[in-house]
């Protein structure tokens, strides 16, 4: 089953996310924080990582950054899934070396889409 | 009673104060707790609901069930349903509204619209908007000359989500007088509202309040308006505020049409303001036309830093003919003992380019291959390639 990591420090999102991409048949592991996000991805890599921008200490981008860098992780595909939708931001976040990105507020079946279209160009 | 007494007393009053303080803490974060797993138990069926609802379930009933829940289950859930609601858009948004519209969240709202407390108006507005509740749009206009600048804040976002573009007119009068909205944010309302309030927009840039001209002007560019770069040039030559005018430049750089160019080129001519000038020399850039190159390759050897320095990163934006300026005139020699000082704006900006080169090659990198021992720092190494005459492109 396809494994995928979620960081997202709001309850809600991080819920609501998992619910839809668990539907979807994905195997989720959701955590709250960068560092966890980080450490999870070290220890076990998922086939793809769902990464809140703005999370207390660690942010999104540093964390893509950080799995870029890293032999280990350095393949993973990364969604950025954020509510900041200036140009810049969005540069930024290609910058880091994302795949794609999100801006909230965003419609879960097109984040599936995104998901599966992102896994399929890196299977490819 | 002697002094000793008096003060043992006061050592047992003081301890007894701390009992009861410390007790008092205990005793309310117990409490707290016990309401928390309270409600998170009777939502927890709801919650499961909703999650469906939000992501996008296609089960009819849904809509249906979660209307229907107790009272006290929805008080329970209803935080999470209205932090949703702000966060998804498309048909799992449109399914949330439905259930707020059937428990009657979008009446209770409007009738809390006019309560004391600003912190209910507030969430009331905040509750209207993400419903999209065009029946209110009249009470949120209302709202934006609300004694409570947090309120009036609300509702200016709130008009913008609601997108109506009949708000239009009162959210760009609402930046004016003692009870203003900062301009900023109301530009960012009227984006939301789109090409459709263009012609209110454009009405309003015959204001006689000089900062309600400003925020028009503004939302032109933000809008991407580029029919309105007429209307937008006659600002620049003929208004009689500079903030309007300066607006007016940034906006022409942003609509990006053809029509900006000549305007945005006369702005930056040597007898006018030099915030205007160095502001037209960034709009260059922004605006994107190569064009342009040349114009700003005159603007390196503008005696004034800043306008100097913004053509040279306007230049950077212009792609290979900004490129192309830029290695010319950097590699131009100095003339006596005098340095060019365009050749060194020329110089800096093509070095904040290669770095930023280095920058996303660095990121996009697959595999980071340990550190090679004492090595030459690389922006050094940059810097001299650019001082060598290396020449760079996009």
């Amino acid at each position: 089953m396809t494994a995928i990591l979620i960081a997202d420090d709001d309850e809600d999102i991080r819920d609501l996310v998992a619910f839809k991409l668990e539907a979807a048949g994905f195997d989720v592991t959701a955590v709250d924080n960068g560092l966890a996000a980080l450490s999870e991805a070290r220890v076990s890599p998922p086939d793809l990582v769902v990464l809140d921008v703005m999370m207390p200490g660690l942010s999104g981008i540093d964390v893509c950054r950080q799995l870029r860098a890293e032999r280990s992780t350095a393949h993973l595909p990364i969604i950025l899934l954020t509510a900041r939708a200036q140009e810049g931001d969005v540069q930024v976040g290609f910058g880091a070396g994302a795949d794609d990105y999100v801006v909230k507020p965003f419609s879960p079946k097109e984040l599936v889409s995104r998901v599966e279209a992102v896994l399929a160009r890196a299977r490819a | 009673m002697t002094l000793a007494d008096a003060a043992r007393l006061a050592i047992l009053a003081l301890l007894v104060a701390a009992c009861v303080f410390g007790l008092l803490t205990i005793g309310s974060r117990f409490v707290r707790r016990a309401r928390e797993r309270r409600r998170t138990r009777l939502a927890a069926p709801a919650r499961r609901m909703l999650l469906a609802l939000a992501a996008g379930d296609d089960d009819p009933d849904l809509v249906e069930r979660l209307a229907a829940v107790e009272p006290q289950v929805w008080n329970a859930v209803e935080p999470a349903a209205v932090a949703m609601l702000g966060k998804v858009r498309g048909e799992a948004h449109a399914a949330l509204v439905m259930v707020f519209v059937r428990r009657g969240a979008g009446e209770r709202a409007r009738r809390d619209l006019h309560r004391w407390g600003a912190v209910r108006r507030a969430r009331a507005a905040e509750v209207l908007g993400n419903l999209g509740a065009r029946n209110a749009v009249g009470d949120l206009c209302a709202l934006l000359q609300d004694p409570d600048p947090d309120v009036r804040v609300v509702a200016a976002r709130a008009l913008g989500r609601i997108g109506d573009p009949t708000a239009a007119e009162r959210l760009l009068h609402s930046v004016a007088g003692r009870r203003g909205v900062p301009p900023q944010l109301v530009a960012h309302a009227l984006i939301k509202l789109g090409i459709a309030a263009q012609g209110e927009v454009v009405a309003a840039l015959e204001s006689r309040h000089d900062i309600v001209r400003a925020a028009a002007v503004e939302a032109l560019g933000l809008i991407g308006a580029a029919g309105t770069a007429h209307e937008v040039e006659r600002r620049l030559r003929e208004d009689t505020s500079f903030e309007v005018r300066m607006r007016a430049v940034r906006a022409l750089g942003r609509l990006g049409s053809r029509a900006a160019l000549q305007p945005l080129i006369d702005a930056s001519n040597d007898d006018l303001p030099v915030p205007l000038r160095a502001e037209a020399a960034e709009a260059l850039g922004d605006l994107g036309s190569p064009a342009a190159a040349a114009h700003l390759g005159t603007l390196l050897c503008d005696p004034n830093y800043r306008v100097a320095h913004n053509a040279a990163r306007a230049l950077l934006k212009l792609g290979k003919k900004g490129f192309a300026t830029l290695n010319e005139v950097a590699a131009r020699p100095d003339i006596g003992a005098v340095p060019d000082r365009s050749a060194a704006h020329a110089l800096e900006a093509l070095a904040i380019a290669a770095l930023e080169e280095e920058r996303r090659a660095h990121a996009a990198a697959p595999v980071r291959e340990p550190d090679p021992p004492a090595e030459a720092p690389a922006t050094s190494s940059l810097w001299e390639a650019v001082s060598s005459g290396r020449r760079f492109s996009p």
